[in-house]
């Protein structure tokens, strides 16, 4: 009875009511005026996502048989990369993250692998750090990478 | 196709050999998004600016939270000889007392000022007021609406600290840019907007008096605020050239060096004309005085107006 | 006429022909990356504006922001991933056209409602430009008011089927444009003590995060089946027939765009959408829309397109921007010694003809260069898809940073794009994120202020103007007619369930 509650879609509406009523929250304590219009767009968030929840009770889509996937290390490296940018600067982050995603895609052969990552990462970096001049984040202070 | 291919190769070709003679390389943060007012001053700024450094430098538009993240970055940097700041007044000089930021007028070495543009206070020419004084008495059974380009920039405060010393009653309506406002103008929504001399001459607007210690060439006819009986009001709308702290004094004496170089060459002086720019120089010194100065009228402005947190 | 001869030679030069087939060809390539958008391609290409003349250089800004606008469509109808927010309402009807193998189709109606979309807004600009910016000037906070929320609407006509998760989806989207600093007292909201937080979240991290990456994820969860093959790009465009049979939607969709980008502060993202909403209620193949409908994509980019023309009217009859897009355009202008402003028509009546007939060459280069671009996107989607979906996930990174160069935004993009995944599998629309991203601030801002105006009098907005109760009547109707359409759908969805149930008995 309470396995069968733990539905990806289930878990997703209760996540939405969860957050909407913890920025509610948030949104009550805050200043008249400028929280006005938050307060009016979280109530109806809270009360969409409990209809929701209890839509998505009452008619129970089979759970699909999951398979165990790699998809969570994509996303993990994605926003590893994302954080890290601000310290490491663009390239470094850049290439470890497009070899990984050339990977999990299958291209596994060394040469199109390092072909792909330097193409793809390093380059589109040097033609947009230094050659059209849109200055991404940088590791050392003059810029160079 | 062959053509655009070899223009496209050659821009491409413009761009690297301009990076590739770098060795060394200066940011140069533009806290607003590229094509504003301040960043077009910035970037004519700029080029003359390098050159008298010797380095390549190139433009950078930190844009956010009323252009207080790139003057973070600006002052996050400490020891960094490699990038400086063209920093508006507000970022300077209000918003640090307006909320809690982190870096203060004490964070940066002061560069110099570049220009200066004193503002005015005006209505739409198709109002019938034309002064201070009717302005004032029109305002006492309805009171009027004045605009400004965002809370907490320098048409409001401007705006702010002329309803607190005087007798007008005027409520503030913030928009998101001086445009925005400028068409609640012509579409009487408001009917007060305080800012330079740019948008004066732009849009079709009647000046009521002006925020600065004298009367200004071109505009003789309109009173300065003090002599309308309030007590001295200076706004301008002004900008200057921030470095870190910690960066060395030979450094900072290039800097300078260049800026005051750059700000007297002909080339800035005929964009300045242009741009209607009022050029202003001051040297380091001086504007680390008038930054420290105008850093305290404000916070005084803000405080008589109750908009300090 | 001698002026508008002499604007004519003006535009007619070899040097800002160049910079128009460039910045065209540009623009739609730079438009078509997912991530990369107007902004970035007019950022980049303003350093290169500085040593040349007026006219040389607004072709080649004006050529990379029309192509821009453009350029997003093609993304959209291949992948399912808008090349820029301004082509969100693209994939409604083009990607599923695609799914059905109709990719030239699809193609070719959004190159030429775009170029239709164009010209028209040029039409318009040429000969209303006065009137159509004195009408605007009315638009006031509480018009606007009334007529972003009208815009709003068109949140419950996307969602169809779905129509709690899309409203949720565009609470969300609302939401996130809160954050950061209040636009009328400057408090901030949301940021929990973080200085970083508090300029806001951007629009274009999300959308990157929220369509490019989520697609990636996707994909790469089917990235073994038949289906995650990008099929071939090619161009057909439609006969003079099918112009004929859809001119009405195409002419709609141009006037919306082309009065929706002459108010300052909406932009082209909200004119798609608005444009859609409306092709909704009154194209004669609305059962279709959302399927893989023409009418969709009509609708869409020949809206969004006719911003791109009408945004220069109260830039240049008012000397106020439209937009972010715009306000770049008029710096560039003021570099160049024309400082827009009420009498910039008289003064400058000849650099602003020039103006309009680059304009119009504009978007015919846009029409020739359509087929070399999609021709150069071919060929990148014939990657292994890895590569493709490496590019995708660089160029997301490169558009999100360098929108305003703060590192937070990549972040944004991809808690976004985990976000938007987790969504998408729960069967949540994600275009309504967008809409509720696009129009809150605008929503939001002018309800303050109107609130303000009205002295906290919110009763008086419906009776401020002839401009304002009309809107809020036609909204009142738009909800009259979504409730009672939906009432009859559902008794007849009811009856039908009953005669199934009583010819054969419940099972379960």
């Amino acid at each position: 009875m309470f396995a069968s509650l733990i539905h990806p879609r289930i878990l997703t509406a209760l996540a939405l009511l969860l957050a909407g009523g913890g920025l509610s929250v948030s949104a009550w304590q805050g200043p008249g005026s400028a929280m006005l219009v938050p307060r009016i767009v979280l109530t109806i968030w809270c009360a969409i996502a409990l209809a929701i929840l209890i839509g998505e009770l009452v008619r129970r889509v089979p759970v699909k048989n999951v398979k165990l996937s790699p998809l969570p290390l994509l996303m993990a490296a994605v926003l590893i990369a994302a954080i890290a940018t601000a310290s490491l600067g663009f390239l470094i982050p850049a290439l470890p993250l497009v070899a990984l995603t050339l990977w999990l895609f299958r291209i596994r052969r060394p040469l199109p692998l390092l072909v792909g990552t330097i193409v793809i990462g390093g380059g589109l970096w040097f033609l947009f750090h230094h050659v059209l001049l849109i200055r991404l984040p940088a590791l050392l202070t003059n810029g160079v990478i | 196709m062959t053509s655009l291919r070899y223009s496209l190769a050659a821009l491409a070709l413009i761009g690297a050999t301009q990076s590739a003679v770098a060795a060394d390389n200066l940011d140069i943060i533009v806290p607003f998004a590229a094509g504003g007012a301040t960043d077009i001053v910035a970037r004519s700024f700029e080029p003359t600016f390098s050159q008298q450094l010797g380095v390549t430098s190139v433009v950078r538009n930190v844009a956010g939270a009323s252009a207080t993240v790139g003057t973070a970055e600006v002052a996050n940097s400490e020891g960094n000889p490699n990038i400086i700041g063209y920093e508006p007044a507000g970022a300077l000089t209000i918003q640090p007392s307006l909320k809690k930021l982190p870096y203060g007028p004490d964070s940066f070495t002061y560069i110099c000022r570049t220009v200066s543009n004193p503002m005015f206070l005006m209505v739409s020419k198709s109002s019938d007021i034309t002064s201070f004084k009717q302005l004032v008495k029109e305002s006492q059974d309805q009171p009027f609406l004045y605009g400004s380009s965002g809370p907490g920039t320098l048409p409001h405060l401007a705006m702010a600290a002329t309803v607190v010393n005087s007798d007008l009653k005027a409520e503030h309506i913030p928009y998101s840019g001086s445009g925005p406002a400028m068409n609640a103008l012509a579409g009487n929504e408001i009917q007060i907007m305080a800012d330079t001399e740019t948008i004066l001459e732009n849009y079709d607007l009647r000046p009521l008096a002006v925020f600065a210690g004298h009367r200004l060439e071109g505009y003789d006819d309109v009173p300065t605020i003090e002599e309308l009986g309030l007590p001295e009001l200076d706004f301008a709308v002004w900008q200057g050239v921030v470095a870190p702290k910690g960066i060395s004094d030979e450094r900072a004496q290039q800097y300078a060096d260049a800026c005051k170089a750059t700000v007297e060459s002909d080339k800035f002086k005929t964009f300045a004309d242009k741009a209607k720019a009022g050029i202003a120089y001051l040297g380091p010194d001086d504007f680390k005085a008038f930054v420290e100065k105008r850093f305290e009228a404000n916070k005084q402005v803000l405080k008589d107006a109750g908009l300090t947190q | 006429m001698d002026v508008i001869l002499a604007a004519i030679g003006d535009a007619f030069t070899w040097q800002a022909l160049l910079a128009i087939v460039i910045g065209t060809w540009a623009g739609i390539i730079i438009g078509g990356l997912p991530g990369l958008g107007s902004v970035v391609g007019l950022t980049i290409f303003l350093p290169f504006t500085f040593g040349m003349d007026v006219i040389t250089s607004m072709a080649l800004l004006i050529g990379v922001y029309c192509g821009s606008v453009y350029g997003g469509s093609i993304t959209a109808i291949l992948i399912n991933t808008p090349g820029t927010p301004q082509s969100a309402a693209t994939v409604f009807d083009g990607y599923p056209m695609t799914q059905q193998g109709r990719v030239d189709e699809a193609l070719g109606w959004a190159t030429f409602a775009s170029f239709f979309g164009g010209v028209l807004s040029c039409v318009l600009l040429i000969f209303c430009a006065p009137q159509l910016a004195k009408f605007a000037v009315n638009f006031g906070s509480i018009e606007v008011f009334a007529l972003v929320c009208l815009a709003m609407l068109c949140i419950v006509g996307i969602s169809r089927g779905s129509l709690l998760k899309g409203l949720v989806c565009g609470m969300m989207g609302f939401f996130f444009s809160m954050v950061g600093s209040d636009p009328i007292t400057g408090a901030d909201r949301f940021t929990f003590g973080t200085y970083a937080l508090s300029s806001g979240l951007d629009l274009i991290p999300v959308v990157v995060g929220a369509f490019a990456l989520s697609e990636v994820f996707v994909r790469f969860s089917a990235r073994d089946e038949e289906a995650t093959t990008i099929p071939e790009a090619r161009l057909r465009f439609p006969s003079w027939r099918e112009i004929g049979r859809r001119l009405i939607e195409l002419v709609r969709g141009s006037f919306i765009g082309s009065f929706v980008g002459a108010l300052p502060g909406t932009g082209a993202a909200a004119a798609a959408f608005i444009s859609y909403a409306a092709a909704q209620k009154l194209s004669p193949r609305r059962a279709n829309l959302g399927k893989g409908e023409p009418d969709g994509i009509i609708a869409s980019e020949s809206s969004n397109n006719a911003v791109t023309g009408s945004a220069f009217i109260p830039t240049l009859a008012l000397g106020i921007p439209g937009d972010v897009v715009t306000a770049m355009m008029m710096g560039a202008m003021v570099i160049h010694g024309i400082t827009p402003g009420v009498r910039l028509m008289a003064d400058q009546a000849q650099t602003v003809y020039a103006l309009f007939v680059v304009l119009i060459i504009v978007n015919v280069a846009m029409l020739i260069l359509s087929k070399p671009s999609i021709g150069l996107f071919r060929y990148l989607f014939k990657l292994p898809l890895g590569f493709v979906m490496a590019g995708i996930v660089m160029f997301s990174f490169i558009g999100a940073v360098s929108v305003r160069g703060n590192p937070l935004d990549l972040v944004v993009a991809a808690l976004t794009g985990i976000l938007a995944y987790v969504l998408r599998r729960g069967g949540y629309p994600l275009a309504p994120l967008v809409i509720g991203m696009v129009l809150g601030p605008a929503l939001e801002s002018s309800l303050r202020r109107g609130l303000l105006i009205s002295r906290g009098d919110f009763f008086s907005f419906f009776t401020h103007s002839g401009i304002a109760t009309t809107l809020f009547v036609l909204i009142a109707l738009f909800l009259i007619w979504t409730v009672a359409a939906g009432v009859l759908e559902w008794r007849a969805k009811v009856a039908a369930r009953r005669e199934a149930s009583s010819a054969q008995p419940v099972s379960e």
